[in-house]
């Protein structure tokens, strides 16, 4: 990716939040819930036309749908620990392997395909939104988090977190309709564990993955020229 | 509402959903859940219908009791916890949340339920392809993995994993056949990929397949539909369905307009009864008499 498209998006990913803050001090009551929904739809808009703009390899699109597969799939290989979902771990090193555009969209995606089997709702956007972007920093930080484990286990226990944040936000704004710090403090409080279990698994499934699972898509990344330029598409 | 258009059946359900969490009104949201139950109700299984009430009453519980605790906003105190006050405003407040939790949980079932993975896929392939390209092929896959991480598990067990019982064994078990499904499927991505581009994928403007046609139902219910939607808007914009609980709770809106706005909301939650009513009643009038 070349840095201008790099800027380009971190202007997108700024300005989206940034009106979202801006609408809320103007506008109050239920325009939380406009605001906050825009913005995680929104921010799907550059990734999915950068998307379908672009020309990419094939390969490339189906190897992300079969990452998207695995995420999602993975989910039943340990289903006997509660929890424990692969899901995050997949989407970071799709990000690392495939660049972060990939990342967006093996997040997103995942979110919105497991989403058809346990269940749409107002969450969806923004479960899309919190793991697309965390592909996509994934990506943005490629070159040091494959280089360094600790900062790798760092990354994945920091989103862990930040994935529980947004998902309470969302939770704060549906049930009462505007946001309220109190309330937002209390639903965190209240999820603590979940926060610890989301970050936990995923430093466990970085740490184990990475290695075996890297050198996969290290392998296929160099075997079939993904990283070269582009043909029709 | 399986048989409407998905264009219909989507802006339906998002519609419905939009202004369950919109208008901050207990009669709407009430006509919310009401008119959702009617609908889940013919939707799921005797089965699925008690783990979903299994589901719902500890959570509607849970909400119902979680505001009062930690709000203390409200005129008129209940008793005293830890020297905060534990108002009444509050724990109706926290009553409503619950409704409405269980309100959009129950129309997100019925969304989830009624527009599948395919009417989706029709719906925003046309604009976006290569996003419908990508999420066809993860759909497909998925069924597949499954499969192979089966068999997969199987041929791991005769090597000696899954042989320890413990919950670490297990975990490290399913890392070993995760890495093999991971090889595999990815190798296999290649090999539909270039299979693809084999057929000339690409080469020409893609088309869709798909068999769903706009009718005069469709057409009807959409009409209907957006009457009752905008009758709803009008009076929420206009501010006579605003109802608010703190400090203390105002008397409910019951102007002509508001009264209005309730009927229309809750004839549209109901919308999805009358089609099943009208369905059966064809149904009956079709059978044989004789």
């Amino acid at each position: 990716m070349k840095p201008g498209t790099a800027l380009k998006w971190l202007i997108f990913l700024l300005a989206i939040p940034a009106a979202a803050v801006l609408g809320l001090t103007v506008l109050r009551d239920v325009k939380w819930v406009v605001w906050t929904v825009a913005a995680a739809v929104l921010s799907a808009v550059p990734f999915v036309l950068t998307l379908e703009k672009r020309r990419h390899p094939l390969t490339k699109l189906i190897l992300i749908a079969a990452m998207i597969a695995l995420a999602v799939g993975g989910r039943v290989l340990f289903y006997a620990l509660p929890g424990f979902k692969p899901v995050t771990a997949m989407v970071i090193l799709a990000a690392l392997y495939f660049g972060p555009e990939a990342g967006y969209l093996t997040g997103s995606f995942a979110a919105l395909i497991s989403n058809f089997y346990f269940g749409q709702g107002p969450w969806t956007p923004f479960q899309m939104a919190a793991w697309g972007l965390i592909g996509f920093a994934a990506g943005l930080l490629a070159k040091y988090l494959k280089k360094n484990l600790v900062l790798l286990a760092l990354y994945g226990a920091v989103v862990g977190v930040l994935y529980s944040l947004v998902l309470n936000f969302e939770h704060t704004v549906a049930t009462i309709g505007t946001f309220s710090r109190d309330e937002y403090v209390a639903v965190t409080v209240a999820s603590l564990g979940f926060t610890a279990v989301y970050a936990v698994s995923n430093v466990i499934f970085l740490l184990v993955l990475c290695k075996p699972v890297g050198k996969i898509l290290e392998r296929v990344t160099v075997k079939y020229g993904l990283n070269e330029p582009p043909e029709a598409g | 509402m399986e048989t409407l258009h998905p264009i219909v059946s989507f802006s339906y359900y998002i519609a419905a959903i939009a202004l369950t969490v919109l208008i901050r009104n207990p009669a709407v949201t009430l006509g919310a859940l009401a008119g959702g139950l009617c609908h889940w109700a013919f939707l799921t299984t005797a089965k699925e219908k008690r783990a979903d009430v299994g589901f719902w009453l500890p959570l509607a519980l849970l909400v119902t009791l979680f505001n009062p605790v930690f709000s203390h906003n409200g005129k008129t105190p209940l008793f005293f916890l830890n020297g905060n006050a534990f108002t009444f405003e509050a724990t109706v407040f926290g009553a409503y949340s619950a409704v409405l939790v269980i309100a959009v949980l129950v129309w997100s079932k019925a969304y989830s339920r009624v527009v599948t993975s395919d009417k989706f896929l029709y719906l925003f392939g046309g604009a976006l392809p290569k996003s419908a390209l990508i999420l066809s092929v993860a759909l497909r896959y998925i069924p597949m993995l499954r499969k192979d991480a089966a068999r997969l598990k199987d041929a791991g067990k005769t090597v000696g994993l899954y042989s320890k019982g413990s919950l670490t064994d297990n975990f490290l078990s399913s890392c070993r056949v995760y890495y093999a499904l991971i090889g595999r499927t990815l190798e296999n991505a290649v090999g539909t990929a270039e299979s693809m581009r084999a057929r000339g994928w690409g080469r020409a403007k893609r088309v869709p397949y798909s068999y769903y046609r706009f009718k005069k139902r469709d057409a009807l219910v959409a009409a209907f539909s957006a009457v009752l939607l905008a009758v709803t808007l009008a009076a929420s914009v206009s501010g006579a369905l605003s109802f608010s609980f703190y400090p203390g709770l105002t008397a409910p809106p019951l102007s002509p307009l508001a009264a209005a706005a309730y009927g229309a909301f809750a004839l549209y939650s109901l919308v999805p009864l009358i089609l099943q009513t009208e369905v059966r009643l064809r149904w009956r009038s079709l059978q044989s008499k004789l």
